[in-house]
């Protein structure tokens, strides 16, 4: 997997999928086998009967946690870029430094104290990790955003102009595309870093995967704290494989036209 | 006095300046020309030791440079680079003391050593001693990197590309400075150029490089005169090269003394070069000129086929030579 | 706000004589939110669900005039461009944040029969926008009129100042005042906990996070590993790293007793600073180094050949020229720290998150409140406070800009 083989044009490296694919397989295989383990997991924590959680069905939880990063992904990624659009727009330039600001704020805001205000306002349960999500993983979307459009070579965009585009066609043809693989560098860490942080909702009754997490605290039960962290960091690890994958594509594709 | 004995150099397996000899002798100023990568750059950083040289010997004033102290001896040598690497965080008069501050001089010799030589520079001290670098220009900012070299008053001065990255009417002025200073000054100059103007210009003796080895080394005239080979004649711009020669050569040193014939109209003063006499005669069409003294009296003639002549005699006796 | 000099920005201008599209949004936002949400409720008890009040009920005629005049004033100063409006709206902006504690307490006044002992004011929703809106004002008048920050935070002391003592001496109904008073000692507690965690487990992962990175410059080998294992820590989840500690500390301390004796325990402060520590070290690490070596080759070359010694070289060029960058990575450090600490708590780590957690099980939303209010304001004035001079240590040297994770 030499740099310069990686570069051909033409000649897709076969063996890009082969991280994801390896973190995949070995997520799907902590989730469903994680009994396998149990000689292991019962060094870990002698002293305790259960060692394989199973109140609720890692596949549950697994599904529950990918859905609670993903709708916040979204939603992430819907506001993000929309406002890093709209403010690089000529109408919406004034609103640049603010929004840059909010952005900032946002990841100021300790995820733990967003979930703590959220809670009197839309209940225990999912909806206020979410929203901690949202708020804590909008400043790398919005900062890359940002970046990759305005590091959009000027020329560039005046000659899509002396050429006739539109500005809506300069956005969508010339710096959206130019500006992509900044931005999705974005999302990737924008997600990475909330499917860790997404646990944190189990504190105020969500159910996902750092349930077992909670549960092996209030327990001492150090093997249920194992279980939910290696899911949570395989899932972590596919998901940033594959974006690395996309973002690798995007990046060569361009150097080959 | 530096010396250059046999001098190599090898990064790895290239071989980057192959047994390089020269010398400088004090109060000269001697240029390094060839294109990137020839090798001039790492023979100057060998002279203050920031590479250690692979094989031969370089001596200081007669001593080999092994023997000082590494630190000490790059206190004693003033060294300009052409980023500047002017320290962003200090403003320029920080800068400017680098040197005598490691020397630990007094600090009121150091302040005033420091609007001495700003002044010298033409950077008026009220305006400029407390910006930083970020906020001068690129002359500007070379000219405190030249301030910063001198001032330790160092007997040797190191250039590296001083003025590489300026434009071209920029860096006339700091040329026109670096010579001012130089006549003045009498410091000892190694000067990295690829620029061979820059270098005829200010240098008393060029050594043209090529991959790492001299091609030829000597006094502008000399190398004007007879260019080693063909490459050293395109450096030296091939046929531009007889103006240039002419540029370099004061019409006092060619006049005839003044004849029974009438005196030509056209008058040329003694300083002229015979570059601008040339031009005189070109504009004047007139195959004679007379040249005057500073009260504009005549001391002399000049007449186009006098120079035509000794010019084919200066090359047969260069050809013979 | 520090990560605001991250964002690639054109300065705003000084414009006063264009309408301001932003201050106008956010004044009509602001007239929108009092409107339509609720200002504050009331509960019977500690615990009982609240009742909410708009402003108009609150507040009656006075309150809801005064609210509409000066933001009206604020529309109109947006809206129509004139010589003095920047510092007007500044004035009203100030003035709007000064009012709030009197609307609450004509609120409690108001709503609060004097006999109900347990009676409690709570603040509304529309408090809450009303109050990040008017911060968002005052971040946008601070970018218009260019002030330093340092000014925009001598003109919030007084406004604090007449929070703090309308708290202290005329607020008793509000369900945070009473929550404090209630715990006063354990929060004070609390608070010092949690500075004392975060200064230690910051003061570590800056000494260790520098040491690494200078042995990852002189060992170039050891980089990717190096990397590798700080990268590896960041995918555990905090929560678990914090889990995971528990067992592995609780059989040392028992197989030795002196480590016991130090206070080395599986749970309590001994598994939250390690786990503070290893979160912190990544951003420390990447920071310091990327610093360093940002550092312009010319001005080391330079330093080399004018005779600096190696470490006059690091002292005098190389350190000071990659000081903001490395200030930069301790912002980050101590502000995600400052969070992580609260979860410390679970793990019986002391410091605000107590309350947090506590009042969760609880449901006692005021004293989540109390516990999450002084998280917030502290992770802000670090940030500022670290962001500021790292913008004072950049003397106007705009291009230099650190990894920002």
């Amino acid at each position: 997997m030499s740099p310069d083989l990686q570069r051909l044009p033409g000649n897709p490296n076969p063996l890009r999928w082969l991280m994801p694919v390896v973190w995949l397989v070995l997520l799907g295989v902590a989730v469903k086998a994680m009994p396998l383990a149990t000689p292991a997991l019962e060094w870990l924590s002698p002293d305790t009967d259960g060692v394989v959680y199973e109140r609720t069905a890692f596949t549950t939880l697994l599904w529950r946690h990918a859905l609670t990063v993903g709708v916040a992904a979204v939603l992430t990624v819907i506001v993000g870029i929309t406002a890093g659009v709209a403010v690089t727009r000529p109408r919406g330039r004034d609103f640049l430094p603010l929004v840059g600001q909010c952005a900032s704020l946002g990841q100021t805001f300790p995820p733990v104290a967003v979930l703590a205000l959220a809670v009197p306002v839309l209940g225990f349960g999912t909806l206020p990790i979410v929203c901690a999500l949202v708020l804590y993983g909008l400043l790398p979307i919005v900062r890359n955003t940002l970046a990759g459009l305005q590091n959009v070579d000027d020329t560039l965009i005046a000659t899509a102009r002396g050429m006739g585009m539109t500005g809506r066609q300069r956005l969508y043809r010339v710096e959206l595309p130019l500006a992509a693989p900044v931005i999705l560098a974005g999302v990737r860490t924008s997600i990475t870093v909330n499917i860790a942080t997404a646990a944190l909702g189990a504190t105020v009754g969500a159910s996902n995967l750092g349930e077992p997490i909670i549960a092996g605290i209030v327990n001492g039960n150090t093997a249920y704290v194992v279980q939910g962290a290696v899911i949570i960091a395989l899932l972590a690890l596919s998901v940033d494989s594959l974006l690395d994958v996309w973002q690798r594509q995007l990046t060569q594709s361009r150097e080959r036209h | 006095m530096i010396e250059l004995r046999n001098v190599s150099k090898d990064f790895g397996d290239v071989q980057a300046v192959d047994d390089i000899s020269f010398s400088v002798p004090r109060g000269k100023f001697c240029a390094l020309v060839g294109a990137s990568g020839c090798g001039k750059s790492s023979t100057l950083r060998m002279i203050n030791r920031l590479t250690e040289q692979s094989r031969g010997d370089i001596l200081l004033d007669d001593q080999a440079i092994q023997d000082y102290d590494p630190v000490k001896l790059r206190r004693r040598i003033g060294y300009a680079i052409q980023e500047t690497g002017l320290f962003p965080h200090w403003n320029v008069m920080r800068n400017i003391a680098t040197v005598p501050k490691l020397l630990k001089w007094p600090a009121t010799r150091v302040h005033q050593r420091v609007e001495e030589l700003m002044h010298f520079l033409h950077l008026p001290v009220a305006e400029f001693a407390h910006k930083y670098p970020g906020e001068l220009s690129g002359g500007q900012a070379q000219r405190v990197g030249v301030a910063r070299a001198l001032a330790a008053d160092p007997d040797i001065l190191l250039m590296d590309e001083p003025f590489g990255a300026l434009d071209p009417i920029t860096r006339g002025q700091l040329q026109t400075m670096l010579a001012r200073l130089q006549a003045r000054l009498h410091k000892t100059v190694v000067l990295v150029t690829h620029d061979m103007d820059e270098a005829l210009r200010l240098a008393d003796h060029l050594v043209v490089m090529r991959e790492g080895a001299i091609v030829q080394q000597g006094s502008p005239l000399a190398l004007l005169q007879k260019p080693a080979n063909d490459y050293v004649d395109s450096l030296l711009g091939g046929l531009e090269r007889g103006l240039k020669q002419a540029a370099l050569t004061r019409v006092r040193d060619h006049m005839a003394p003044l004849g029974p014939t009438l005196p030509a109209q056209s008058r040329v003063p003694d300083g002229y070069t015979l570059r601008q006499t040339l031009s005189v005669m070109l504009r004047d069409h007139s195959e004679r000129v007379t040249v005057v003294d500073t009260n504009d009296m005549p001391v002399g003639e000049l007449s186009l086929r006098k120079l035509v002549k000794e010019a084919h005699t200066r090359e047969g006796e260069a050809h013979e030579s | 706000m520090a990560l605001m000099d991250a964002l690639p920005l054109q300065s705003a201008r000084w414009r006063p004589w264009q309408p301001n599209p932003v201050l106008l949004c956010l004044a009509v936002a602001m007239l929108a939110t009092l409107a339509g949400l609720d200002v504050v409720s009331v509960a019977p008890n500690r615990i009982a669900a609240p009742t909410g009040y708009s402003l108009w009920g609150a507040t009656g005629i006075p309150g809801a005039a005064l609210a509409l005049l000066l933001l009206g004033a604020m529309t109109g100063l947006a809206a129509y461009p004139g010589r003095y409006r920047y510092p007007a709206l500044l004035t009203v902006s100030g003035l709007l944040l000064a009012l709030i504690p009197f609307a609450m307490m004509l609120a409690a006044f108001r709503l609060i029969e004097p006999g109900v002992a347990q009676a409690r004011l709570g603040i509304g929703p529309a408090l809450w926008v009303l109050l990040f809106m008017l911060m968002l004002c005052l971040v946008e008048l601070r970018l218009r009129m260019q002030l330093a920050r340092g000014w925009l935070l001598l003109m919030l002391l007084p406004i604090v100042g007449v929070w703090w003592l309308c708290a202290a001496f005329w607020l008793d109904r509000l369900a945070l005042v009473q929550e404090f008073q209630a715990r006063h000692d354990a929060f004070y507690r609390a608070l010092v906990e949690h500075l004392a965690l975060v200064g230690i487990a910051v003061t570590l992962s800056t000494v260790l996070g520098v040491a690494i990175a200078m042995l990852i410059r002189r060992f170039a080998a050891g980089r990717t590993t190096a990397f590798a294992i700080l990268n590896f820590f960041q995918t555990i989840p905090s929560l678990a790293l914090f889990g995971l500690l528990l067992a592995p500390l609780a059989w040392l301390s028992a197989r030795f007793d002196a480590l016991a004796a130090i206070g080395v325990q599986g749970i309590g402060w001994t598994p939250a600073l390690i786990a503070l520590v290893a979160y912190s070290l990544l951003p420390m690490v990447r920071n310091t180094h990327v610093a360093l070596e940002a550092v312009s080759p010319a001005a080391l070359d330079a330093a080399r050949g004018m005779g600096m010694r190696p470490a006059q070289r690091f002292l005098l060029v190389r350190l000071p020229l990659a000081l903001p960058i490395l200030l930069e990575g301790l912002r980050i450090t101590t502000v995600q720290a400052i969070g992580l600490t609260a979860v410390a708590a679970l793990i019986g780590a002391g410091g605000l998150g107590t309350l947090i957690f506590q009042g969760l099980g609880q449901s006692a939303m005021s004293m989540v409140l109390l516990g999450a209010l002084p998280i917030i304001v502290m992770a802000f004035v670090a940030d500022t406070a670290l962001g500021t001079l790292a913008a004072r240590l950049r003397h106007g040297d705009s291009t230099r800009q650190g990894d920002r994770a």
